[in-house]
């Protein structure tokens, strides 16, 4: 087999953005993954820091942060590139690295990204009257009288209502957002029905789950034309039909892109020849099978996607190249007396300390593979969902990677 | 005033058992207890139904009780026993001579113990470890839900008139001459205090019988010995496993369900409120534990957690794995206070034993000649063949003999009638515990929910794989649509409480898978819920 140009590892957020930039600038890339990534787990926003203006932010954070090695430059780049990918999809996004956008959660809280799916953009909310919270008879994980409690008081002033559609989906099991969007992928009359009932204004905004259908905006592109109010989507409990609608609108760029997508691929461990390394060894059911490389990006994520397990404490490891792994905290903050605290969790800044190119280093700071590229939640130094930084840190390391 | 002729203080085993024996004996009975009911010992500790094994060689009066009551509790409790079987292993670092010991013991205390070849013992337990494990035998130990037994014990004694209060603290007792003549107490949402007038109070408090004790003026030797023990995802055992070897921290793992439960430590500590666990017990348990299976480690921990074994300490006497694990009882008349009892020591094994004889002296002198009945007749009717087949056009079989072994006849039924008249309450809240819409909301509807943790424990909502990522929401909305909250809280407090709850018992085990699991709730709800919050208190 012929060495790829990049080998990526890792199906999820980074690992997909990664392999797309590198086919964008013409390389020959193969992918390789192993279960579903994380996007199915995702909001679909892509959060890059927690603050008003996440670009200022960002430049004021210290020099040990992820985001520093990154550079701006990657960062801004990668938020054009994936909008880009993604629009190409029908799948706008809207926002900017200087703002922060308002979405309305499952529970009715606000979260605040910088870029959100135009589905979910509740920005919308603030010039309306009244909002419609809707229900789906037989779907379970959206409780629109808990949402309606908790969202009243962000918006005191406004008139919300709490109805409940009946779109005939019940029957058998109780079903999730991801299957409501699975049959209403292609097959969203019934919804655009169930709404014009509800006989909305242009002052109004309904408020649904997630279950505009798995591609793209193509159902709300259906939708919205028979509808006079605005339609917003929350986030959901996972499976969440809007972070796989940014997986398959990622998927879709790669193999038009022409890049080699091996599912259920196992990496167990590199070849290596000193500072090289030269391919990746793939576990099979008969026996192994080498994947040669001339260079790596390592976009297998932190403790969620087991990128770094540890089987006994105080002992992270990275399975697939046995690279240095550290928790800057110490075994003694290990982790918060608080599940949600105030301050980062030590085991999920726990991960692979990386220079200024992403490639891995030891405790000297010197290099242990200069072909080799660690991105997204591999990498260790900040708790990324403390912070609200894991999809912005994922496109922007996979970017600043891609391009080296 | 309130009135009772016999006011039970503690909600645990020993305190229920005495409920249903007095109230099967036509003695009108109270109990109050300051929290929800089996929130000490009777559920935080390993769920073993001793077959007297571990008791064979130091203590053969306990073991001997241990074996009856363990035949008893399989007729009486059929739905909260799993005859799962026990088996006693020694390893090669342990002493031959107490094996010799022991067999006579068992042998003396009447537990039947079957030496077993060790390709047998491998065969039933594969994964005991071939390299340490020396001999076997097969005893009659079995799991017990004691969550399970203690809500069918109030269901029992409901039947027989008996009654309680949850969350009703004690905080004085009423006196005249010596006498008692009520017992004082307070609403813990309320505030609210009153008395409730009795001829006989039962300090039946566990852990916390030395406090109430002291509110009566007496003293009473009490050690609060708390025990950690770890929830693993799996089921790694078939059978009860026990070192045999003299009893030691983290030598019993048994089977519950779809998990299995290694203990326990034994730490002398003041407060039996105190049920934190450490890394270093856990660390402790799982060296220990990997003696008899090797890859113990690879095993997901669910969760630690912890409880007080109320440990009696007559005067001058040993504490710690040394003292007695049997149980005394005291008639307060010495000390001055006539009326007033207190039963302490004991295991969950035999709880109706020590009910028993409780009530035995109690009813002498109040002249009440019943006799004791809580051998014969079970707890509570089994659910007839009829209402499960009715349950199973909702759910999978196993989902229906779970909720019908957690609900009972009576309330499994209302279940089935909401499942089939409502098709929303048919929606699974809890995938891991197979808990239906319709069974939280009958538990919200029944008068020990008081907080959404009290349902977590009747419908074990949040107790299974997920630990809460998935049902939290979930449970703080029907929770919230329920109403029947007692503290003014939001659905969103609620929710980060009952995740926080869960967490105490993930933190201190936050290695391996559980690691996983965790990032996936904070993925979850920090993330995609926007759920913050400051330090908890």
């Amino acid at each position: 087999m012929r060495p790829a140009d990049l080998i990526v590892i890792g199906g999820g957020l980074a690992g997909l953005t990664a392999a797309a930039v590198a086919a964008n600038r013409g390389q020959k890339v193969t992918l390789l993954t192993y279960g579903s990534g994380s996007l199915p787990l995702a909001s679909g926003a892509i959060d890059f820091l927690n603050a008003k203006a996440p670009d200022a932010a960002i430049k004021a954070l210290s020099a040990h942060h992820p985001y520093k090695k990154i550079g701006f430059k990657s960062i801004d780049a990668a938020a054009k590139f994936l909008c880009d990918v993604a629009a190409q999809a029908n799948l706008p996004y809207v926002g900017r690295l200087s703002a922060q956008i308002p979405v309305v959660t499952a529970v009715g809280t606000l979260k605040y990204s910088a870029l959100v799916p135009e589905s979910m953009d509740a920005s919308r909310l603030a010039d309306k009257r009244r909002i419609f919270v809707a229900g789906i008879n037989g779907l379970k994980d959206f409780y629109a009288s808990m949402l309606v409690d908790n969202l009243k008081k962000y918006f005191p002033d406004k008139i919300f209502d709490a109805v409940k559609l009946d779109l005939d989906l019940l029957g058998g099991r109780d079903i999730t957002c991801m299957d409501a969007a699975q049959l209403l992928t292609g097959n969203e009359q019934s919804l655009a029905d169930a709404l014009k009932d509800l006989n909305s204004t242009d002052a109004d905004a309904i408020i649904l789950p997630p279950i505009l259908g798995l591609e793209g905006n193509d159902a709300r592109t259906v939708i919205k034309p028979q509808i006079r109010a605005d339609i917003i989507e929350t986030t959901c409990l996972p499976p969440s039909p809007p972070g796989i609608r940014l997986q398959r609108a990622l998927i879709k760029y790669l193999q038009r892109s022409g890049v080699r997508i091996y599912e259920n691929s196992k990496v167990v461990r590199g070849v290596g020849d000193g500072k090289k390394i030269t391919g990746v060894v793939v576990e099979g059911a008969v026996r192994e099978k080498i994947f040669p490389a001339r260079k790596v990006i390592l976009a297998t994520g932190g403790f969620y996607s087991g990128g770094i397990v540890m089987r006994d404490f105080d002992t992270p490891r990275e399975p697939i190249f046995d690279l240095p792994v550290f928790f800057p905290m110490g075994e003694g903050n290990w982790s918060n007396r608080g599940l949600f605290d105030n301050r980062p969790q030590g085991f999920s800044m726990t991960g692979i300390f990386t220079d200024d190119k992403l490639n891995p280093v030891d405790e000297n700071g010197a290099v242990i593979y200069d072909n080799l590229h660690v991105v997204g939640a591999n990498l260790g130094g900040a708790d990324f969902i403390f912070e609200r930084s894991l999809g912005g840190v994922a496109i922007a390391s996979a970017y600043r990677a891609a391009t080296i | 005033m309130e009135k009772a002729t016999v006011v039970v203080i503690g909600g645990g085993a020993t305190g229920l058992g005495i409920l249903r024996d007095l109230s099967m004996r036509g003695v009108k009975a109270l109990l109050v207890e300051k929290n929800d009911l089996v929130n000490g010992a009777s559920s935080r500790y390993h769920g073993l139904l001793h077959s007297g094994g571990r008791y064979a060689v130091k203590d053969q009066e306990a073991a001997r009780e241990c074996i009856i009551e363990n035949q008893i509790m399989r007729k009486i409790g059929k739905s909260c026993v799993e005859p799962c079987g026990g088996m006693f292993t020694r390893l090669d670092i342990d002493d031959p001579a107490y094996e010799e010991a022991w067999v006579k013991g068992c042998a003396d205390s009447g537990i039947e113990a079957t030496p077993i070849t060790l390709d047998e013992a491998f065969r039933l337990e594969p994964r005991l470890s071939r390299k340490h494990v020396k001999s076997a035998y097969l005893v009659p130990d079995a799991a017990v839900d004691g969550f399970r037994m203690s809500w069918q014990l109030i269901d029992s004694s409901k039947r027989y008139g008996g009654a309680f209060k949850t969350y009703t603290e004690v905080i004085g007792f009423d006196s005249v001459n010596g006498v008692l003549r009520g017992v004082k107490v307070r609403n813990q949402f309320t505030g609210e205090e009153y008395e409730i007038g009795c001829d006989i109070a039962v300090n039946a408090a566990g852990g916390w019988a030395g406090f109430v004790g002291k509110l009566a003026g007496v003293e009473i030797g009490v050690q609060p010995d708390k025990g950690t023990l770890i929830a693993f995802n799996q089921r790694i055992v078939n059978h009860v496993v026990n070192r045999l070897h003299k009893s030691s921290d983290g030598d019993i793992f048994v089977p519950h369900g779809s998990i299995t439960i290694l203990g326990t430590s034994s730490m002398s500590i003041p407060d039996p409120e105190d049920t934190s666990t450490s890394r270093e017990e856990v660390e402790s348990l799982l060296k220990i534990g990997e003696q008899t299976f090797e890859d113990l480690r690879d095993f997901r921990i669910l969760r630690t957690f912890a409880g007080s074994r109320p440990l009696y300490i007559p005067p001058g006497g040993a504490v710690g794995r040394s003292a007695s694990r049997g149980f005394a009882i005291v008639d307060h008349e010495r000390d001055g206070l006539k009326g007033f009892f207190t039963i302490v020591g004991g295991k969950f094994t035999t709880y109706r034993l020590m009910a028993e004889k409780m009530c035995n002296q109690i009813c002498a002198k109040i002249g009440n000649s019943e006799p004791c009945r809580t051998a014969e007749e079970p707890l509570v009717p089994e659910v007839s063949d009829e209402d499960k087949a009715r349950a199973k056009k909702f759910f999978p079989s196993y989902g229906t003999n779970l909720a019908a072994t957690r609900l009972g006849a009576e309330r499994f039924k209302k279940v089935v009638e909401r499942l089939e008249s409502d098709p929303e309450s048919r929606e699974l809240v809890c995938e891991c515990e197979n808990v239906t819409r319709a069974e939280v909301e009958e538990i919200c509807k029944d008068d020990t929910s008081f907080i959404v943790n009290d349902v977590r424990r009747r419908t074990r909502v949040g107790m299974g794989t997920c630990q809460g990522n998935f049902c939290a929401l979930r449970a703080a909305a029907v929770f919230a649509d329920m109403g029947v909250e007692s503290t003014a809280k939001d659905s969103l407090t609620r929710m980060r409480e009952f995740l926080q709850g869960r967490w105490k018992g993930i933190r201190p085990v936050l290695l391996g898978r559980t690691l996983r699991e965790t990032e996936m709730t904070r993925a979850i709800y920090e993330l995609s819920m926007n759920v913050t919050g400051g330090e908890p208190k």
